[in-house]
C-alpha cells in the first residue's frame, strides 16, 4: 500500500531521518514509534509532501509520489491528523468536516455562484453522507455547531478524525492520537481507530507513544531514535528487540 | 443560547436565510432600494449609485483578504481596468456590435478582462504570504496606471487627460439618467451580494476560508493552495471590474487618478470598518466610508455657506476623517461593525431572559 | 559611455537617501515585526519640520536677524567680488544660512522623534501582539492621518529650503569622462551613508542594538530574558523617524516639499521587500541598484518609467526570489 524506501531528510545539521524504509500494508495498522525527537512527525510531513526529503522513494499504490505536492497526494487517498492539532479554530465542527470532503466534491466556481442547482444538491447529500457516516459514527452530534474553539482537547481530537475520515482516505496517518488524553478517552480513541480499520477497510500509519495501545491495536512496528530506524516487525518482535530496549531505557536513564 | 430555530430536514438547516427575521430584513431591503429609484432625490440617488458601486468592488476585495486571508492593497487597479476596458470596448467594437448590445457584451468583457489581470497580479501569491503580497499587489496599482497613462496607450485610453465614457443601453432601453442607472448599479449589486454568500455555502468558499485560517492544513486536505489563491484572485479582480464597468458608465468622464491607491485603500477601509470575511461586512463598510466624509461635507457647509477659508480645509478634514476610521476601528473593535451589530441582536434575542 | 558614467553616479547619490530612508523602515520591522506603510508620511513630516525651523521660525518677526542670515563683517568682505560659482562663494552663501540649517536640523530631528514615540505610544503598543495584519493596516491609516494633517497644519505654500552643504557644482575626471555633479548632493550621499552605517554597527554591537536583535528573534524570549520590549519597540520608532527627519531635510532640498513627498515611502517599501526586510546588506544593496536603474530609465526612457522602477523591481525579484535578495528564508514547522 505505501512504502518508504530510504529516506533522508535534513534541515541545517540535523539528520531528521537517516535511511528510513518499511512498507504498510493494506488494510492493516502500523505504529512508528520512538522517542521524542526521533523524527516521527517529519516522516509523516515527508509522507504528506510538506518537507521534501533529500534522497529516497515514497511510493503509495504503486505509484512513486515523491514529486508530488501535498494537495496532489491527499487527492491520492492519503489523509492525517496533526500531533497539535490543526483545525480550523473559527469553523463550526460540522464545516472542518464537510472540508474534510473537499476532493470528493466537484462544484467549480459557477455551480458556487449560483448555488442552486448543481452545488445544492451536492452540499445536501455530503450533508446527509456527512452525518450518517461520521457525526453518528463519532458521537459528536452534540457539538456538530460548535465553533471549534469551544471544545474540550478529547473531542478536539475526535473532530479531526472525522475530517480525515471525511475524504474516504485509502491510507489514515493518525499522528499521537491519544497523547495528552486521560485514560477513558483513550480507550474511547482506540475504538474508534480500530472501529475505522474494520468498518472502512483503511490502512492506518500511527505515531503513539502510549505503548499499550501500540502493543493492542497494531499488526506492525517501526522504531526510530535519531532519525535511525532501529527495529522493525511485529509488536511482540520489538518489544524483545535489544536495540530498542537501550534507546528507550537509555533515552530513560 | 439558540432560540426560535425548530429545523426537521437538513435542506432547512443548510439555509442560509434560516429564519423569519433575515428574510424579511432581506426584502426590507429590496424594498428600500425600489423606494429609492421611484421616490430618491437626485442627491440620494448619486449618494445611492456611488454606495452600489463601491459595495460591488468592497465585496470582491472581501473575498481575496476577508475571506481568502490575502492581503491586497492594489485592488483600484482592477477597477481601473474594468472601467478602461468598457470605454475601449464600446470605441472599438462599436461599428460591428449593434447599439442595443453594446452594453450587455462590454461588461462581460469588462470583467472577464479584470478576472484575467486579477490571475497575473495574484500570481505573486503562490510565492509569497502577507505583507510581500500586500507590497506586490500595490506594486501592481502603480504599474497599471502607468501603463494607461503611457504615450503608447493613450490612442486608446486617453492618457493622463482620461477619456469620455458612453451611456449604457441595455437592448434598446438607454440609460441615459442617473436614476436608470441606479436601477442596473442596485441590480448588479444585490446579485453580487447574494453571489458571494453562495459561495461560502459550497467547497470553493470553504477552501477559501480554510487557506486563510490555516493554509497547510487546507493542502492536506487536497486544496490546491495554487488554484485556489488565484481563483479567489480572479473572482475578486472580477467583482472590481464590474465596479469599475459601471464607474465608467455612470461618471461622464474617466481619469487615472480616479484609481490611484488611496482607492486601494477605501477598499480595504471598508471591509475593515464593515467587518472582514462577513457577508454584511462589506455593506456597513460601504455606508460608512462613503457618507463619512459627506457628512463633513454638508457640516461644513452648513458652517462656511461658501467661506473659502473653510472650504480649504475640508479636504484634508476628510482625510484625516478616513484615517482615523481604519485606526480606530483596528483599536477598538477589530472585527467592525458586523460584530456590534451581531451583539445587539443577540441581546435582542435573549431579551428580557438576560442582557449583553 | 561618459552619459552613463554620469547617470550611474547620480543613481548611487539618490539610491544612498533610499537606503537612509530603507533604514527607518528595517529597523522597525526588526524590533516590531511590524512594516511601517507609513514611512514616507514620517519623512514628509520631517521635511515640514524642517521647513518651519528652517524657514518659517527665522522669518518670524521676533527671531533675530542672525538666525535669517548670518553676515559677519568678515563674511561680506570676503564675499565681495568673488566670481560666480566659485566654490568659496558657495561655502560662504552656505555658512550664511548655517545658524537656520542648525536649527532646522535639530527642530526637525526633535519633532519627529516626538511624533515617532507618539504613534508608538498611542496606536502601535495597545495593538502589541495582535495579528501583524492588523498592525500593518493601522500604518495604513496612519498614511490618511498624517497627510491630511500635513495639510491642515502647513497650509502656506512651501518654499525653497536651505541645502544641508555648500551647493558648489564639482567637476571631475574619471575613466577619462568629465563627471559633473553638485556638493549638497554629494555631502546628501556622505550623511546618508554614514547614518546607514552608524545604525548597522549600532544594531550589530551594542546593547541596545542586541536588544533589537534578540526581539526580532523571538519576542517572548527576549522578553523573559529581562528585555524590555516595549522599550525596544520605542527605540526602534525613534530610530525611524529621526532618520527619517534627515531624510526629509534633504528630500525637501532636493525635491521642494509637499504631501507628495509621502510616495517615496512606498517606492522605498518596494526596495525594502527587494533586499529581503531584515538584511540590512540586502536593502542597501537594492537601494543603490535601484537608484541606478531609476536614473537610467530616466535618461533613457524619461521621468514616468523612473517612478515605475522600483515596483517593476519588486515584482520581478519577489516572483525569482520570494523573500527578496537577502531575506532569511522560514521553515514552517508544522
Ligand atoms: N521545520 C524544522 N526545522 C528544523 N528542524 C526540524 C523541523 N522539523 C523537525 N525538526 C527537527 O527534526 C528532529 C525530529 O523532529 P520530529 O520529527 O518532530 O520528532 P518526533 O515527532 O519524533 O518527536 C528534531 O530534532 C526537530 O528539532
Ligand atoms: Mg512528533
Amino acid at each position: 500500500m505505501l512504502s518508504v524506501q530510504d529516506l533522508h531528510l535534513s534541515f541545517g545539521g540535523i539528520k531528521a531521518l537517516q535511511g528510513v524504509s518499511f512498507t504498510a500494508r493494506r488494510g492493516q495498522i502500523t505504529a512508528i514509534i520512538g522517542p521524542n525527537g526521533a523524527g516521527k512527525t517529519s516522516l509523516f510531513n515527508a509522507i504528506s509532501g510538506f518537507y521534501r526529503p533529500d534522497r529516497g522513494k515514497v511510493v503509495f499504490d504503486g505509484q512513486d509520489i515523491f514529486a508530488l505536492r501535498p494537495d496532489r497526494r491527499a487527492a491520492l487517498g492519503i489523509a492525517r491528523t496533526f500531533q497539535n492539532i490543526a483545525l480550523f479554530r473559527g469553523m463550526s465542527v460540522l464545516d472542518n468536516i464537510k472540508l474534510g470532503a473537499h476532493t470528493r466534491l466537484g462544484a467549480g466556481v459557477f455551480d458556487a455562484l449560483r448555488y442552486f442547482g448543481r452545488a445544492q444538491a451536492e452540499e445536501l447529500a455530503l450533508r446527509a453522507d456527512i452525518e450518517a457516516r461520521i457525526i453518528d459514527f463519532l458521537e459528536i452530534d452534540h457539538i456538530r455547531k460548535a465553533p471549534i474553539s469551544a471544545l474540550p482537547y478529547g473531542l478536539q481530537k475526535r473532530v479531526e478524525l472525522g475530517r480525515a475520515l471525511a475524504m474516504q482516505p485509502r491510507l489514515l496517518m493518525l499522528d499521537e492520537p491519544v497523547a495528552g488524553m486521560n485514560r477513558e478517552e483513550t480507550e474511547d480513541m482506540a475504538r474508534f481507530i480500530l472501529d475505522v480499520q474494520e468498518e472502512f477497510d483503511i490502512t492506518i500509519l500511527l505515531v503513539e507513544h502510549d505503548m499499550h495501545l501500540v502493543m493492542d491495536i497494531c499488526s506492525h512496528v517501526v522504531v526510530l531514535n535519531f532519525g535511525q530506524q532501529i527495529a522493525e516487525g511485529t509488536p511482540d518482535q520489538v518489544r524483545r528487540d535489544p536495540a530498542v530496549i537501550e534507546a528507550y531505557l537509555g533515552a530513560a536513564a | 443560547m439558540i432560540t426560535g430555530n425548530l429545523k426537521s430536514s437538513y435542506a432547512t438547516d443548510e439555509q442560509v436565510l434560516n429564519n423569519r427575521w433575515k428574510r424579511l430584513f432581506l426584502w426590507l431591503c429590496i424594498a428600500g432600494l425600489g423606494l429609492i429609484a421611484a421616490f430618491g432625490n437626485n442627491y440620494i440617488i448619486l449618494i445611492a449609485c456611488q454606495m452600489g458601486i463601491m459595495l460591488i468592488a468592497v465585496t470582491g476585495v472581501n473575498v481575496v483578504i476577508g475571506y481568502t486571508g490575502l492581503m491586497s492593497l492594489g485592488h483600484a487597479a482592477f477597477l481601473a481596468i474594468g472601467a478602461y476596458a468598457v470605454v475601449i470596448f464600446h470605441n472599438a467594437a462599436g461599428a460591428i456590435i449593434p447599439e442595443s448590445l453594446l452594453t450587455l457584451a462590454a461588461i462581460p468583457f469588462a470583467v472577464l478582462v479584470s478576472a484575467i489581470a486579477g490571475v497575473i497580479v495574484g500570481l505573486p501569491s503562490l510565492r509569497v504570504k502577507g505583507l510581500y503580497l500586500a507590497v506586490a499587489t500595490l506594486s501592481a496599482n502603480f504599474i497599471v496606471l502607468f501603463l494607461i497613462e503611457e504615450s503608447f496607450s493613450a490612442p486608446w485610453t486617453g492618457g493622463v487627460n482620461g477619456i469620455n465614457t458612453p451611456t449604457p443601453n441595455l437592448l434598446g432601453w438607454e440609460m441615459d439618467t442617473r436614476r436608470e442607472q441606479f436601477v442596473l448599479i442596485a441590480t448588479l449589486a444585490v446579485l453580487g451580494l447574494l453571489a458571494a454568500q453562495n459561495l461560502f455555502r459550497t467547497r470553493v468558499g470553504r477552501a477559501f476560508i480554510a487557506i486563510r485560517d490555516r493554509d497547510y492544513s487546507a493542502e492536506i486536505l487536497g486544496i490546491s493552495l495554487y488554484r485556489y489563491k488565484l481563483i479567489s484572485f480572479a473572482i475578486s479582480a472580477a467583482y472590481c471590474g464590474l465596479a469599475g464597468a459601471l464607474f465608467a458608465y455612470f461618471y461622464a468622464r474617466i481619469l487615472p487618478e480616479q484609481f490611484e491607491l488611496h482607492l486601494s485603500l477605501m477598499l480595504v477601509a471598508a471591509i475593515i470598518v464593515g467587518g472582514m470575511g462577513r457577508t454584511m461586512g462589506p455593506v456597513f463598510g460601504v455606508i460608512i466610508i462613503v457618507m463619512v466624509p459627506e457628512l463633513i461635507k454638508v457640516v461644513f457647509g452648513a458652517l462656511a455657506g461658501g467661506g473659502a477659508e473653510l472650504a480649504m480645509i475640508r479636504a484634508p478634514i476628510q482625510e484625516i476623517a478616513f484615517g482615523a476610521l481604519i485606526v480606530g476601528f483596528l483599536l477598538f473593535e477589530p472585527f467592525g461593525i458586523t460584530q456590534i451589530v451581531d451583539r445587539g441582536l443577540r441581546a435582542l434575542n435573549r431579551w428580557p431572559f438576560a442582557r449583553g | 559611455m561618459g552619459q552613463l558614467l554620469q547617470y550611474g553616479i547620480n543613481g548611487l547619490m539618490a539610491g544612498a537617501i533610499y537606503a537612509l530612508i530603507a533604514v527607518g523602515i528595517v529597523s522597525v520591522f526588526k524590533a516590531t515585526r511590524v512594516v511601517n506603510f507609513a514611512h514616507g508620511y514620517l519623512i514628509m513630516f520631517g521635511a515640514y519640520f524642517y521647513f518651519t525651523f528652517a524657514v518659517l521660525v527665522p522669518q518670524a518677526a521676533w527671531a533675530p536677524e542672525w538666525l535669517q542670515s548670518w553676515r559677519p563683517d568678515w563674511m561680506i568682505e570676503m564675499r565681495e567680488g568673488l566670481p560666480m560659482f566659485s566654490p568659496l562663494a558657495a561655502v560662504l552663501d552656505w555658512l550664511a544660512n548655517g545658524p537656520r540649517i542648525l536649527l532646522g536640523l535639530a527642530g526637525a530631528l526633535i519633532c519627529n522623534a516626538l511624533l515617532g514615540l507618539l504613534i508608538e505610544r498611542t496606536l502601535m503598543r495597545p495593538l502589541m501582539g495582535q495579528s501583524v495584519f492588523a498592525m500593518i493596516m493601522l500604518t495604513v491609516g496612519l498614511i490618511s492621518i498624517l497627510s491630511g494633517s500635513a495639510q491642515l497644519i502647513w497650509t502656506s505654500d512651501a518654499e525653497f529650503v536651505p541645502a544641508l552643504a555648500p551647493n558648489t557644482p564639482i567637476r571631475f575626471e574619471l575613466f577619462g569622462q568629465m563627471i559633473f555633479l553638485f556638493g549638497a548632493d554629494l555631502a546628501n550621499m556622505v550623511i546618508a551613508l554614514v547614518i546607514f552605517a552608524a545604525i548597522v554597527a549600532m544594531v550589530r554591537y551594542t546593547k541596545s542594538g542586541v536588544a533589537i536583535r534578540a526581539t526580532a528573534e523571538d519576542q517572548s524570549t527576549a522578553y523573559s530574558m529581562g528585555i524590555s520590549v516595549p522599550k525596544v519597540f520605542s527605540r526602534a520608532w525613534v530610530l525611524a523617524s529621526t532618520t527619517g527627519a534627515i531624510a526629509g531635510a534633504i528630500l525637501a532640498t532636493r525635491n521642494g516639499i509637499s504631501p507628495a513627498l509621502g510616495l517615496f515611502g512606498f517606492s522605498v517599501l518596494a526596495i525594502v521587500l527587494m533586499g529581503g526586510l531584515d538584511s540590512y546588506l540586502g536593502v542597501f544593496l537594492a537601494a543603490m541598484i535601484v537608484g541606478v536603474l531609476e536614473a537610467l530609465a530616466q535618461w533613457q526612457l524619461g521621468g514616468e518609467w523612473a517612478e515605475i522602477v522600483p515596483y517593476v523591481a519588486v515584482l520581478l525579484v519577489i516572483l525569482i526570489r520570494p523573500h527578496g535578495l537577502f531575506g532569511t528564508r522560514e521553515i514552517e514547522r508544522i
